[in-house]
């Protein structure tokens, strides 16, 4: 397909770790023109220009946005930060991409949401998992009603940030300045997987579990979220654990039919059900042991060729771009960020209960 | 001369500040918040900070005369090591009292220079890496740094020094005994024949520490010992001294090289370079650790006055504690 000709001017406020998954896309799309990269340290955003072939440098996001004029801006800056220089960019009559979480609340993010939309500018928060080979196949076979009616799914998340900056002792103040600690970091992915694998759509029925802090890390402020989710019919769990080994992200989707089972750190997908089962279990246990060696193959590919858990993202900031370029919608509409932030919150609740 | 230590607790950083402290220098030893101290010394004052970060340490640095600047990451992604090495030194040098110093010793690395070209014995005229992206994120984050450290040095007029150690070996870094990899009971030796760019960590911190002192003396300074043995030399010294070691298995620099070139062909022709490949099949990297090079220390001994005293032997006893 023909890229639409328009070239939209953008901007990146962030030069840390996530900013390497946004710029590749920012350096070589047709649809963009790097004009300007923007991070308190001079140093960083210096060499982010230089890497990634960008225009303009700048340490503070309201001169960038005065001078450059972006027509999109990248926020990628710690999460606590998002709100204000959101609202600054939709002022500038920026769009803006946001990284998740975009705000600590739902009514921030609703609030936010609202200020684009009187602005009539595109806001989005990140949901690169969206774009992810793994999470595509999930959703076509759910959709193709192979695994009947959706029963339960399970999102298991291990992985150990407490060991990261975001537990980092020697860094003085929280790990993430959000209500959930370094676990809020990473709901927003459980959150809209769960909402999209369940086709749910609004606020859900019963959410019970613990929001915790298992390790003692201080900075961390909560490292362990078990929760179990009522949405509709489908019920589940949404757990995040930093001491739980090898670093994994289970995926149990289970249906009237058949069940599913990937991991999207080291994809793989294992399907139960008809035709095989009962007598014939053992041809699906076969064709299941199969699936995994051809899958153990195509992990050590994608490693070697650094086809990692963001290789969807720049799937989906071109879908972004061009949903830009043509009017067409955005590939997440605003009451879908917003069923997310709430169930965000109604996890985050659970700390009370603790 | 009030000498700041930064990484004053790390495994060259201990010694580098016991032997500024033996020079009669007040040693401002700074260390993580999280680091152990060792026990109180005269002359030794520790301060707690992360370079990543503002925070106390920002106060109590007012006035030193001269940095030794030890501190960098040493693993991590690219993005992880960009800030605890390139982003680190940044903010040290935004909150450095410029009027009062007279002095900035980098502590470098060897990893810098460019192992596609040039003679094969080096010196500080040895070209530095052209395409840092071909090796990994420790060399292109040193480059940077010093980068860095030299041009903000030259805008104050401070004389600059940059240590380019080898590789620093001592108790509890012995650099695998010179292995590449351990499979079972056999460590695999590449290239057994080339040698090792060593320097024992008090050989190299004394170098360091002349460093400071030696006043009109400016700009890189490799520290290698003298002793510079084979990879297959090192190995057998680790085992007579009871380093727990495998059976070596020679593998030599043609046949890792090979194999490297063939990976490298394969990268280029069919995968659009977009594999990245562990350090023993990735050539670039192959070649700036196991290419047999030989490695001058003359600047260091003529400028410094620096004589490395502890010899090999001697070191890995202490390292494995006893001979067979």
């Amino acid at each position: 397909m023909n890229p639409p000709e328009r070239r939209f001017k953008a901007a990146v406020i962030g030069c840390g770790t996530i900013a390497y998954e946004h710029l590749p896309y920012l350096s070589t799309s047709a649809l963009v023109d790097l004009v300007a990269v923007c991070d308190r340290s001079r140093v960083s955003a210096d060499f982010v220009r230089q890497r990634f072939n960008a225009k303009h440098t700048f340490t503070d996001h309201a001169d960038m946005l005065a001078e450059a004029k972006p027509d999109v801006v990248h926020i990628l800056t710690p999460p606590h930060t998002h709100v204000a220089i959101a609202r600054d960019c939709l002022d500038a009559s920026a769009h803006v991409i946001c990284e998740k979480p975009m705000a600590g609340t739902a009514a921030e993010t609703s609030d936010l949401l609202s200020y684009a939309a009187e602005r009539q500018r595109l806001l989005v928060e990140s949901r690169n998992y969206l774009f992810n080979d793994s999470v595509i196949d999930i959703r076509q076979i759910i959709d193709s009603g192979e695994l009947g009616e959706i029963l339960e799914i399970d999102l298991l998340l291990s992985l150990d940030f407490v060991a990261g900056p975001f537990g980092d002792l020697n860094l003085a103040g929280p790990g993430v300045d959000l209500p959930a600690g370094a676990v809020h970091d990473f709901l927003p992915h459980l959150a809209y997987l769960f909402l999209i694998f369940a086709r749910h759509s609004g606020d859900v029925q019963d959410v019970q579990g613990r929001l915790s802090n298992l390790s003692g890390n201080t900075r961390a402020a909560f490292d362990h979220l078990d929760a179990l989710v009522v949405a509709g019919r489908t019920r589940g769990r949404i757990r995040i654990t930093s001491d739980v080994g090898p670093d994994s992200f289970r995926v149990y989707v289970r249906g009237s039919e058949s069940s599913l089972e990937s991991d999207l750190f080291n994809p793989f997908l294992r399907i139960d059900g008809p035709p095989n089962v009962g007598k014939r279990s053992s041809l699906g246990q076969m064709r299941n042991g199969l699936s995994l060696f051809r899958a153990g193959f195509k992990n050590l590919r994608n490693k070697v060729m650094q086809h990692g858990t963001y290789h969807g993202m720049p799937r989906m900031l071109d879908a972004i771009y061009r949903s830009l370029a043509t009017g067409s919608p955005a590939p997440f509409k605003p009451q879908e960020m917003i069923d997310t932030a709430r169930l965000g919150d109604r996890l985050v609740a659970l700390k009370a209960k603790a | 001369m009030k000498v700041l230590v930064t990484g004053a607790t790390g495994f060259l950083g201990t010694v580098v500040v016991r032997a500024l402290a033996e020079r009669g220098h007040d040693v401002v030893a700074m260390a993580r918040p999280t680091a152990t101290l060792p026990e109180p010394a005269s002359n030794v004052t520790y301060i707690r900070g992360d370079l990543r970060q503002r925070g106390e340490w920002v106060e109590q640095i007012k006035g030193v005369e001269a940095v030794v600047h030890a501190a960098a990451a040493v693993g991590g992604s690219f993005p992880e090591q960009f800030a605890g090495t390139v982003v680190a030194t940044e903010n040290l040098l935004d909150n450095l009292d410029w009027r009062a110093l007279r002095r900035f010793v980098l502590i470098s690395s060897f990893s810098v220079y460019d192992y596609s070209r040039g003679p094969s014995r080096m010196d500080e005229q040895h070209p530095l890496e052209a395409d840092p992206s071909r090796r990994d994120a420790y060399t292109w984050t040193k480059m940077l740094q010093e980068e860095l450290v030299e041009r903000t040095c030259k805008q104050h007029d401070v004389p600059f020094v940059s240590i380019r150690p080898g590789a620093i070996y001592g108790p509890g870094k012995d650099w695998d005994a010179g292995s590449a990899m351990r499979a079972g009971k056999f460590d695999l030796l590449f290239s057994p024949l080339a040698k090792m760019r060593l320097t024992h960590v008090d050989n190299c911190a004394e170098a360091i520490a002349a460093a400071v002192d030696a006043q009109g003396v400016t700009g890189p300074i490799n520290i290698v010992d003298d002793e510079q043995p084979t990879h297959a030399r090192y190995h057998r010294a680790c085992r007579q001294a009871r380093a727990d070691v495998g059976r070596a298995i020679y593998i030599p620099w043609w046949l890792a090289a090979t194999a490297g070139l063939g990976v490298k062909f394969i990268n280029s022709a069919f995968l659009k370079k977009g594999a990245r490949l562990p350090e023993i099949l990735d050539f670039p990297r192959q070649r700036a650790r196991w290419r047999g090079y030989s490695y001058s220390n003359a600047k260091a001994k003529k400028e410094l006055g620096w004589t490395p005293r502890v010899r090999l032997e001697d070191a890995a006893v202490k390292m494995f504690g006893g001979k067979e």
